[in-house]
C-alpha cells in the first residue's frame, strides 16, 4: 500500500486534490460572496434612491389635501412592484393607499443591509419635515426576486466550479499519467538493462525537459556500461583461451617431457644393448663361417645371427625414436614415390578385403630427410591401420597435398606437405588417444605388438621438423595428419631468414 | 439630625434627577439630528440640501460655504447615513465623491472619527454642518439642532 501511494502519478494527484480540497470551498465563498455583494448593490441603492425621493415629494408639497396627495402618492409607490408595503405614519396615525399592502409588523425596524433579516422585505423608514410637524414614510422593498437571483447565480457558480475542478482534475490525471509513462518506460528499460540486456536502448521521446535529460544521462550511462561490459566479455575470452592455449602448452610440454625421458632412457639401454649385441652378431657369424654346412651347429648359429640382426633392428628402432641413431646425410626427395613403394609392398601383406587407396593432390611435393625413415613411417601407419580393421575389411585412404600456412599453432607460416592416412578401423577411445606416442605402449597382447611403431614415427616426423596429429572415435576410424616443412618452402624461408639476418 | 435627613434627601434628589437623564439619554439614543454650531447662520436645511451637502456639492447659506463633516464615530452611523442621508450604497457614494472631486472640483465632506473631535471641528467652523445622536448634544449650549434625520 506504501508503494503504491508513493508512486509518481499518485502522489501528483493527491497534491491536486489536496490544493482542490483547500481552494474549491475558498474559491466558491470568495465568489459566492462577490456575487450576493454585487446583486444586493444592485438592491439596495435604487431602493434607498427611490425611498429617499418619495420622501422629497411627501416633504416639498404644501400642506393642502396632504392625506389624500399622500395616499394616492402610496398607492403609486405600490404599483411600481417592488415596493409591497408602504405607509405614512403622521402624528401617530397611520395612512395606507387604496392598494393592499402586505401586512408588516408594526413599526418594523429599518434594514440596513440586504437580506440580513428573514422576513424578505427591506424596510426604509424616512423622516419627512412638513411645514407643521414632522412624519415618518416606511416602505418595505420585496427581496426575495433578489435572493432568488443570488440563489440561482450561487448553484450557476457552483456547477462552474464544480465543473472546474472535474476538468482540473482530468487535467491532472493526464498530466501525471504524461509525466508518468516515459518514467515507467525508462524504469522498465533500466531494470532490463540491471538484467544483463544491454540491447534495450533507453531512447524516450518526452516533451519535458528533465525526463530527456534523465533519458540522456541513463542512455550515456547504458552505453559506457556496455562498452565496459563488451571490453570485459572480450577480456574474458582472451583470457579463456590464453588459458586454454597455456594448458595445452602445459601438456605438450609434459608430454614432450616424457617421450624425451623416456627417449633417453630407452637410448641408453639400447646403446648398451647394442654393444652388447655386437659381439654376439660377430661372433655367432664367425661361429657360423666355421661351422660345417647343413649341421644341426650351422643351423642353430644362423638362428642366433637372425634373432641377433632382429633385436640390431629393434635397437635400430629404440634409437631412432630417441633421435640418437645417427641419420644419414638428409637430401630433398619426392614423397610420391616414396610412398607408393611403401604401399605397394604393403598390398602385399594387407588382406584382400582392406582397399589401400592413394591421391596426390600435387606430385611435385618434395620434404628433406632421409626416405627409408618415411619409408617406415607409411609402413607403420599403415599396419596400425589395417590391424585396426574388422575382419569383414575396410578402407586405408592415403592423401598427399600441399598446404600454406596450416592451422597448427605449433608450426610457423610457411610451406608444408600434409601427408593424410584415414582408415575405417574401430577407432580410439580417448583414453588410449592420450597414449599412443608412449613408446612400448600398446593394446595387443602380450608378444604380438612391441608399442614402438607410433613411437618411432613420432620420432622421424619431429626429427623432421613435423609434427604428427591423430584425431579417432570408437567406431569412426582414425585420422593420422603428418605435416611436413616443404623442400621448396624451407630453401624460401631459409633464403627470408638470411635476408632478415643480413 | 436635622442636618442630616437633609442631606441624605438631597442626596436622594440627585441620584433621582442622574437616573432621569440616564433613562433620557437612553430613550434618545437612536435619534440621529443635524446639528450646527450655535452660532451657524444655518436655520433649517431640507432633504435635498444635505443630500447635495454630503455629496461634496458646494452649498451656500447668506454668502458662506456650508462644511459638512462626515460623523464616523459610531460605526452604526455609517448605515443610517448612507441610507437616511445620501440615500446610495456604500460604493455608489464613493463613486459619486470620486467623480465630484475629480470632474467637478467639489471638495470631499470632512471625515472625523471621534465624538471629541466632530464637536471641536463644530466649535472651529460656524459654517461646518454634520450629524450626530441626539444624546451627545441634546445639552450642548453650543451645538444647535435642526433637523432629526432618523429614528429608531
Amino acid at each position: 500500500m506504501g508503494r503504491l501511494i508513493n508512486t509518481l502519478r499518485l502522489r501528483l494527484m493527491s497534491v491536486v486534490l489536496v490544493i482542490h480540497a483547500a481552494l474549491v470551498p475558498l474559491l466558491y465563498l470568495g465568489v459566492t460572496a462577490i456575487v450576493t455583494d454585487g446583486y444586493a448593490e444592485l438592491f439596495v441603492n435604487p431602493a434607498r434612491s427611490y425611498s429617499q425621493l418619495v420622501a422629497d415629494e411627501l416633504e416639498a408639497g404644501g400642506a393642502d389635501d396632504f392625506e389624500r396627495r399622500a395616499a394616492e402618492r402610496l398607492d403609486s409607490v405600490l404599483l411600481t412592484g417592488q415596493v409591497v408595503f408602504a405607509e405614512i405614519i403622521d402624528d401617530k396615525r397611520r395612512i395606507h393607499g387604496s392598494l393592499p399592502s402586505l401586512t408588516a409588523p408594526v413599526d418594523p425596524p429599518d434594514d440596513f443591509q440586504f437580506g440580513a433579516h428573514g422576513d424578505e422585505v427591506y424596510y426604509i423608514s424616512h423622516t419627512v419635515k412638513r411645514p407643521d410637524r414632522s412624519i415618518v414614510l416606511r416602505l418595505g422593498f420585496d427581496e426575495s426576486p433578489t435572493l432568488a437571483q443570488i440563489r440561482e447565480a450561487k448553484q450557476r457558480v457552483l456547477i462552474a466550479i464544480l465543473a472546474f475542478t472535474a476538468a482540473s482534475i482530468a487535467v491532472a490525471v493526464w498530466l501525471s499519467a504524461v509525466i508518468a509513462r516515459p518514467m515507467v518506460r525508462l524504469q522498465e528499460a533500466a531494470k532490463r538493462v540491471a538484467r544483463g540486456d544491454f540491447r534495450v536502448q533507453l531512447t524516450m521521446s518526452s516533451s519535458i525537459r528533465e525526463v530527456q535529460e534523465l533519458n540522456h544521462h541513463l542512455e550515456h550511462m547504458r552505453q559506457k556500461l556496455v562498452g565496459t561490459n563488451e571490453r570485459l566479455e572480450r577480456e574474458m575470452g582472451e583470457r579463456e583461451v590464453s588459458e586454454a592455449k597455456r594448458l595445452d602448452l602445459e601438456r605438450r610440454l609434459l608430454h614432450r617431457e616424457r617421450i624425451a625421458t623416456i627417449g633417453t632412457l630407452a637410448g641408453g639401454i639400447a646403446h648398451e644393448f647394442n654393444n652388447i649385441m655386437t659381439p654376439i652378431l660377430l661372433y655367432s657369424q664367425v661361429a657360423l663361417q666355421d661351422a660345417p654346412a647343413g649341421s644341426a651347429l650351422a643351423t642353430d648359429l644362423t638362428r642366433i645371427v637372425a634373432a641377433a640382426h632382429r633385436a640390431r633392428r629393434l635397437v635400430t628402432g629404440v634409437l631412432t625414436f630417441s633421435r640418437q641413431m645417427d641419420l644419414q646425410q638428409p637430401a630433398v626427395f619426392a614423397l610420391r614415390p616414396t610412398i607408393e613403394e611403401a604401399l605397394g609392398l604393403l598390398r602385399a601383406i594387407v588382406p584382400a578385403n582392406i582397399e589401400i587407396a592413394f591421391e596426390s593432390q600435387d606430385d611435385d611435393v618434395a620434404v628433406v630427410g632421409d626416405p627409408s625413415l618415411l619409408h617406415q613411417v607409411v609402413i607403420n601407419l599403415c599396419t596400425n591401420a589395417y590391424q585396426a580393421m574388422s575382419p569383414s575389411g575396410g578402407r586405408i585412404a592415403v592423401k598427399l597435398s600441399a598446404v600454406r600456412n596450416p592451422p597448427k599453432s605449433q608450426l610457423p607460416p610457411g610451406h608444408y606437405v600434409l601427408l593424410e592416412v584415414n582408415d575405417t578401423g574401430h577407432g580410439m577411445e580417448e583414453s588410449v588417444l592420450a597414449h599412443i606416442f608412449d613408446p612400448f605402449f600398446t593394446t595387443r597382447d602380450v608378444g604380438e605388438g612391441t608399442g614402438l611403431g607410433l613411437s618411432i614415427v613420432h620420432g622421424i616426423i619431429t626429427s623432421m621438423g613435423g609434427v604428427i596429429t591423430v584425431e579417432s572415435a570408437v567406431e569412426s576410424g582414425t585420422m593420422v595428419q603428418i605435416y611436413l616443412p616443404a623442400a621448396a618452402g624451407r630453401a624460401e624461408q631459409d633464403i627470408l631468414s638470411a635476408g632478415g639476418a643480413a | 439630625m436635622e442636618c442630616g435627613v437633609l442631606l441624605n434627601m438631597r442626596r436622594a434628589l440627585q441620584l433621582f434627577i442622574l437616573l432621569c437623564l440616564a433613562a433620557q439619554a437612553c430613550a434618545a439614543s437612536h435619534t440621529l439630528v443635524l446639528v450646527v454650531p450655535v452660532d451657524s447662520k444655518v436655520s433649517d436645511l431640507d432633504s435635498l440640501t444635505v443630500r447635495k451637502l454630503f455629496l461634496g456639492l458646494p452649498v451656500l447659506v447668506d454668502g458662506s460655504l456650508l462644511h459638512p463633516v462626515r460623523n464616523r464615530s459610531d460605526a452604526e452611523l455609517d448605515p443610517i447615513f448612507l441610507q437616511q442621508i445620501v440615500a446610495m450604497s456604500q460604493s455608489a457614494y464613493d463613486r459619486q465623491i470620486l467623480n465630484g472631486v475629480n470632474r467637478q472640483g467639489w471638495l470631499r465632506p470632512v471625515e472625523v472619527s471621534t465624538t471629541s473631535r466632530v464637536l471641536d471641528t463644530l466649535y472651529a467652523d460656524p459654517n461646518t454642518v454634520t450629524f450626530m445622536w441626539l444624546h451627545e448634544v441634546a445639552h450642548n449650549p453650543k451645538v444647535r439642532v435642526i433637523r432629526v434625520l432618523w429614528g429608531d
